[in-house]
């Protein structure tokens, strides 16, 4: 997916993708995010995951490192946090083109829904959605409602390098954590 | 006997707290249980349990000088339970290493301990009923970001000496779909799948009735999965004296 440069807007360090979903609704962005794991243990450094939205609502996700859009591209982003997020504004019409690209379309909900695990967010989400987008399904057809959402865990579980990366990090923080608190003794 | 187990899951909002009364209820059949709201600056219990307007908490007992543990302890619910309170007055005054005190005061006289632990793993008071625990029951839900936390959560008991009891799937909508989604964590998580909770309003009704689920709805299919948890769940004996021992000489240091 190629997109236009457009203006950054927002830049921060963000512990979970809910904040920065969050943080591109409170705005109703109209323009992209790109969420950048801080963890490169996890992915290749250039790994990235990009939402675009129109007023804050999720349209298309893709995912720079699997080459994958739509639902999958949100299964590839789930990783722990810290993110780098990036809000970047773009002018609608530039987006309008852009959009037309059904295999990268998610439901407005669904972002929120299996990156944060957040219902309140997702049923946030869909209210400042266009009445159009709110039954919307994924392009394939294949990947809608619930069935979605297990293949997508499933997916998931069956990534047992990506899985190995979490418990090897959380390992780490767990360790230098129990230095920080005065717990090394307690440490296996 | 005693063992003590945390109720963990690294993410809020998964029934941690429902799932703590309910296995103690459905323990408490079979075993003395005590149920201690561990999470002390984000205590919710006494609101399960109809505890609210009570007036001594855990947070009374985690002061310097302060009550003794057993004004702490209400008997409700066929369990002994230990609520903590809600202010941030409170929370900031406790001394989070005096929990071990009153662990190891409260396992002389149970055989099973239960901690509803705090949904984080971001401070020392939130991992302390993790370090302090024999085992933890990680409470998962079928959504990738729960089950990265309760990765993480179980790698931080692992890391400090604390074994897998076994997990929770809890809020599930497609009872078809969880079976191979809890198939498949089964790679990860030590300990067997306890129960598949189905998604239900009985939850809801029962937290806003001040009561907890097996008491608010105990023919709800929600409440058989927590008996079933309760049945599946190895309790293990420890001779009391040594947990009481071991807790107080947990190598926690005594100032923060």
């Amino acid at each position: 997916m190629k997109l236009p440069s457009g203006r950054l807007v927002h830049s921060r360090v963000v512990d979970d993708p809910g904040a920065a979903l969050a943080a591109a609704l409170d705005r109703e962005l109209t323009g992209y995010a790109v969420l950048e794991p801080q963890e490169t243990l996890l992915l290749a450094a250039d790994a990235r995951g990009v939402l675009t939205l129109t007023d804050g609502v999720p349209v298309l996700t893709y995912h720079t490192e699997t080459d994958r859009g739509g639902p999958p591209a949100l299964a590839d982003l789930a990783v722990p946090g810290p993110y780098r997020l990036e809000l970047v504004a773009l002018p609608a019409d530039v987006l309008a083109d852009l959009h037309d690209t059904p295999a990268l379309r998610v439901p407005p909900g669904m972002p929120a829904q299996r990156l944060a695990g957040d219902p309140d967010l997702a049923a946030r989400t869909r209210n400042n959605a266009p009445d159009s987008r709110v039954r919307e399904s994924p392009a394939s057809g294949s990947d809608s409602g619930e069935p979605a959402q297990q293949s997508a865990v499933e997916a998931f579980l069956e990534n047992e390098g990506k899985i190995e990366a979490i418990r090897e990090q959380a390992r780490e923080e767990a360790r230098e954590r129990a230095a920080e608190w005065g717990l090394d003794e307690v440490c296996e | 006997m005693v063992e003590a187990f945390a109720v963990a899951s690294g993410k809020g909002g998964t029934g941690k707290t429902t799932s703590t009364l309910a296995l103690g209820m459905a323990l408490a059949e079979e075993y003395d249980v005590t149920v201690i709201d561990a999470d002390t600056g984000m205590a919710n219990l006494l609101f399960h349990a109809g505890l609210s307007s009570v007036d001594t908490t855990l947070h009374d007992v985690l002061v310097e000088g302060g009550a003794p543990v057993e004004a702490a302890v209400y008997d409700r619910f066929g369990m002994s339970v230990v609520p903590c309170g809600t202010s941030l007055a409170g929370f900031e005054a406790a001394e989070p290493e005096r929990l071990r005190d009153v662990v190891a005061t409260l396992a002389v006289d149970t055989d099973v301990i239960l901690l509803d632990s705090p949904a984080t793993l971001g401070s020392k008071s939130a991992v302390l009923p993790i370090v302090l625990a024999d085992r933890v029951v990680v409470v998962l839900q079928p959504t990738i970001p729960a089950l990265s936390d309760g990765l993480k959560v179980q790698e931080y008991a692992h890391s400090y000496g604390t074994e897998t009891a076994g997990t929770i799937f809890n809020k599930v909508t497609d009872p078809d779909d969880v079976q191979s989604v809890a198939e498949k964590s089964r790679r990860y998580f030590d300990g067997p799948t306890l129960a598949t909770v189905p998604d239900s309003d009985a939850a809801r009704k029962a937290r806003r009735a001040g009561e907890p689920l097996l008491a608010h709805a105990p023919a709800a299919a929600a409440a058989e999965a927590y008996r079933g948890a309760a049945r599946d769940l190895d309790v293990r004996s420890g001779a009391a004296d040594d947990v009481a021992d071991r807790f107080r000489s947990a190598v926690i240091p005594e100032q923060r």
